[in-house]
């Protein structure tokens, strides 16, 4: 009777033996599990907010590279406190503007936004037609998080036949995906809010003031103070350079 | 679930798995696009979160997948709990792949869900068949 007391008592010492072994085999395999997961999230979400590495895009990767570590406000591209302020107005369908964003644009940041001597203030204008109204309606609801010059430079890159349809959703998608730390459902939902078409307006507006009538066109002038159109000769940096350190210099 | 019925569905579902990321991976290194229904299989595969450590994430899931594919013909105790850890993971994996292409790239690629869907099956049947050999 004891003898099968005792028995009994072992088994149920070793059915809790196996029971807490099986506990902690599965302990072991879900925190296993976890950190792995957590390790390759950790690393995916680390390289998302990166910039991309593409095989296909590798001017696009060079420019979405300028922009790092600069800081931007809505349409306005480097420090708040720059003494000197460009304003370029621009067509996200002109190839001219496209030309500028590719051939000038590197070297003014390096030279003057990156240095904290100017900043880049963009107004769009949508006056080639549909695709250039998408196009810059993107750009500025990027610009409401911050992001308008990375998709600005994105669509530069990309730019199709005029009016040919080619500011597609999809487009847009992979343009914005392209963006460290932009919510891409976030611009395309805010690309037809209220705030992105005041900003539209409020360039129009200025554009009319201004007597812009074509793209691109750039002002200079010291931050808070008249702004003085510039006659480009071409488009490049050099062109931008000499009203640039007059203003700087004034 | 039994165990036969645990191996038999964690062979399918690894296997279907294997052939989606298989796919995605060759298609991957040849450049190309996959055949996708609703075109956000494009913008997700050639997003910042289609790779991992510079390797494609395709190829991972198809790394997986076959892990988990011979994992299911073999009865050692350590493989199976071996095989658990890796599917979970795994599926955590795929539901923050998930939150990805909803919530960030705002593109659904069909292969990926797919394979996420997958994902879910392969770990729910490694876990049962985990839990019967510790039983």
């Amino acid at each position: 009777m004891r003898f099968a007391a005792d028995a009994r008592l072992c088994g149920a010492d070793h059915a809790a033996g196996v029971s807490r072994n099986s506990r902690r085999t599965l302990i072991a395999v879900v925190a296993t599990a976890a950190t792995v997961a957590a390790t390759l999230i950790a690393v995916s979400a680390v390289q998302g907010d990166s910039p991309q590495r593409s095989s296909t895009e590798p001017t696009l990767r060079v420019q979405q590279e300028l922009f790092a570590g600069i800081p931007q406000q809505g349409i306005v591209l480097g420090s708040p406190a720059a003494p000197v302020t460009l304003v370029e107005f621009a067509d996200l369908q002109c190839p001219y503007c496209s030309e500028f964003a590719r051939v000038a644009l590197p070297t003014l940041v390096q030279d003057y936004v990156r240095t904290g001597r100017a900043k880049l203030v963009f107004q769009g204008l949508a006056f080639l037609g549909p695709d250039s109204r998408t196009a810059l309606r993107a750009v500025l609801a990027a610009g409401l998080q911050n992001r308008a010059w990375n998709v600005l430079d994105g669509l530069y890159g990309r730019q199709g036949a005029e009016n040919g349809g080619w500011v597609t959703r999809r487009l847009l998608r992979e343009v914005a995906g392209d963006v460290r730390g932009l919510d891409v459902r976030r611009m395309l939902r805010q690309s037809t809010s209220p705030s992105v078409t005041r900003l539209i307006r409020d360039a129009d507006r200025f554009a009319r003031e201004g007597g812009v009538h074509g793209t691109p066109t750039f002002f200079v002038g010291r931050s808070g103070g008249p702004l003085q159109r510039v006659q480009l000769t071409s488009l490049s940096a050099e062109a931008l350079r000499p009203a640039l350190d007059a203003a700087l210099a004034g | 679930m039994n165990d036969p019925g645990a191996r038999l569905v964690l062979a399918v579902a690894a296997a279907f798995g294997l052939v989606i990321a298989a796919y995605l991976t060759a298609v991957h290194y040849r450049g190309g696009v996959p055949v996708c229904a609703g075109g956000g299989c494009e913008v997700v595969q050639r997003s910042r979160y289609a790779e991992l450590f510079g390797v494609p994430v395709a190829l991972l899931g198809t790394l997986v997948f076959t892990t988990l594919l011979v994992s299911a013909v073999l009865r050692a105790p350590v493989v199976v709990a071996g095989a658990a850890a890796v599917a979970l993971a795994g599926v955590a994996f795929a539901a923050y792949l998930v939150y990805v292409q909803v919530v960030v790239l705002d593109a659904i690629c069909v292969w990926c869900v797919a394979s996420d869907a997958l994902s879910v099956v392969v770990a729910a049947a490694a876990w049962q068949r985990l839990r019967h050999t510790l039983a």
